[in-house]
């Protein structure tokens, strides 16, 4: 475009710039709109959790919607275990003597919180550990494959399981998740040593 | 004045805008689903791949534009709770007491006999549950029952609404957005037969009287008897059946098609799709 030979502000341009004031109106009006549609999105949007669909609105909502008793998270978790633990550490939860520990009365098993648990089951183990006196050294898989729910619920059953003297609290999917998200810059497996510098709480 | 970079960066942002809204937020969200567990019958995985003829049967499905008339995704707008009675124990006065807050005219001697008994319907899940506890500490048992609601659940269309879940083994996943017909995430749970489906496919006014979909006769084939009558061959009356030593065998494209539409059931009780028990299967044969 040719320019005019002016070394000033050319005045069409001064014009523009007062033309271009926005309404107040129209201001009010789009903060309105955004804070409606705020709320909707709050109301609707289930905080995008992949397992919550309509007509539950939050993952809080539709948890006490899930079977209880016979078809609880212990219930799941034996499934879970039968398809996954269960090639190593056994229907009884004892193992292998001198390969696989023990989960049946370990005192991994039955902390009072979980923390070190789902880690070992997120991420595997591998290194010396000790279990009821007894010294292994071999290499637990990750499992971090499967569901929060999954995870919750084969630890669930482990540590609730009466059969194997476990008797410690259950575990909800949401602090597998919590959990997974902390160790998000730790995807290599676990070793003992470093599992006990973890509190078990977090 | 030159518009172009601005140009270039706006057009720039809105379609990385939108990338980012239509495809890597639904990836992120839902990208890495994998089989899960049944909620009520926690030994089974849902869902299973599709076997070989049904999974051909996706393919016939999507050569002849099904998905023009059929969606295959069922809505849910509420969820309501039953509590059913399923043992009253040995103190009857006491469970009828309890009885007495929700059905005022309930009697100890009726109490006795139709037991599994809904006695409280459509309510939340919290009422539900201080109702089963007051049971429980009378020496009964109930259970509480899910009851999904929505208009496509009552056309009978399916027994929860269709989730993510559902659809994993499928590429492309044929949901449909039109319903000239019915719906068909749960078709196989409706109309489990196999030689009703081949009829519908051949003539569908043949079965339901009504019907507006086109008939699929290219699917099959028309010959001549040759000694022993197939025993693929359709039972067809009427005006619909081949002239006299003749038979309609179904061609391969037909059985595929068919196996494909009895493998589609998104009835499993899931985490995000909560439902107390799938619905037994119907045998009626109906065009609903």
């Amino acid at each position: 475009m040719s320019q005019p030979p002016q070394s000033s502000t050319p005045p069409a341009a001064a014009s523009a710039t007062q033309g271009a004031t926005v309404p107040v109106w129209l201001i009010v009006l789009m903060g309105m709109l955004l804070y409606v549609g705020g709320l909707y999105f709050d109301d609707h949007g289930g905080w995008f959790n992949p397992q919550v669909y309509g007509p539950y609105r939050s993952y809080a909502e539709l948890e006490p919607y899930q079977p209880k008793g016979e078809g609880g998270l212990a219930a799941q978790g034996r499934a879970v275990y039968g398809k996954t633990c269960i090639a190593c550490h056994q229907a009884t939860g004892l193992g292998a003597p001198g390969q696989f520990p023990p989960l049946a009365g370990s005192d991994w098993v039955n902390e009072a919180e979980p923390g070190r648990m789902i880690r070992a089951v997120l991420n595997g183990l591998q290194g010396p550990i000790t279990v009821h006196g007894q010294n292994f050294n071999n290499v637990m898989v990750p499992w971090n494959s499967l569901s929060d729910e999954d995870i919750a619920a084969v630890i669930t059953y482990v540590r609730g399981n009466k059969e194997w003297g476990n008797n410690a609290s259950a575990v909800t999917p949401e602090q597998v998740k919590t959990v997974r998200a902390k160790i998000k810059a730790h995807p290599t497996a676990f070793t003992p040593d470093e599992l006990l510098k973890i509190s078990p709480a977090e | 004045m030159n518009y172009g970079p601005l140009v270039f960066l706006a057009a720039f942002f809105a379609l990385s805008a939108s990338w980012f809204g239509f495809v890597l937020t639904p990836q992120i969200q839902l990208g890495r689903q994998q089989q899960e567990t049944n909620i009520v019958n926690t030994a089974e995985m849902y869902p299973q791949a599709r076997p070989g003829m049904a999974h051909q049967g996706l393919e016939v499905y999507r050569a002849n534009n099904c998905a023009a008339c059929h969606s295959q995704q069922v809505g849910q707008t509420g969820v309501v709770v039953d509590v059913v009675l399923t043992e009253t124990g040995t103190n009857l006065e006491a469970v009828a007491s309890v009885l007495k807050n929700v059905e005022p005219n309930v009697t100890t001697a009726g109490l006795a006999g139709g037991l599994p008994k809904t006695v409280l319907h459509g309510v939340k899940v919290e009422e539900a549950e201080i109702l089963v506890k007051a049971f429980k500490t009378v020496g009964a048992k109930a259970e509480t029952h899910l009851v999904p609601l929505g208009p496509d659940l009552a056309r009978s269309w399916g027994s929860r609404r269709t989730v993510a879940q559902d659809y994993i083994f499928d590429y492309p996943v044929m949901l449909g957005n039109s319903r000239v017909g019915p719906d068909l995430a749960n078709v196989a749970t409706r109309l489990p037969d196999a030689s009703w489906q081949l009829m519908h496919l051949y003539a569908p006014r043949s079965v339901v009287s009504d019907s507006a979909m086109p008939s699929y006769r290219f699917l099959f084939e028309t010959r001549k008897i040759q000694g022993q009558p197939s025993p693929e061959a359709l039972k067809l009356t009427g005006d619909f059946a081949p002239a006299a030593g003749f038979e309609v065998v179904p061609k391969p494209e037909a059985s595929e098609l068919v196996a494909y539409l009895l493998s589609l059931h998104s009835d499993t009780p899931l985490f995000e799709a909560p439902m107390s028990a799938p619905i037994a299967p119907k045998p009626t044969v109906s065009a609903k």
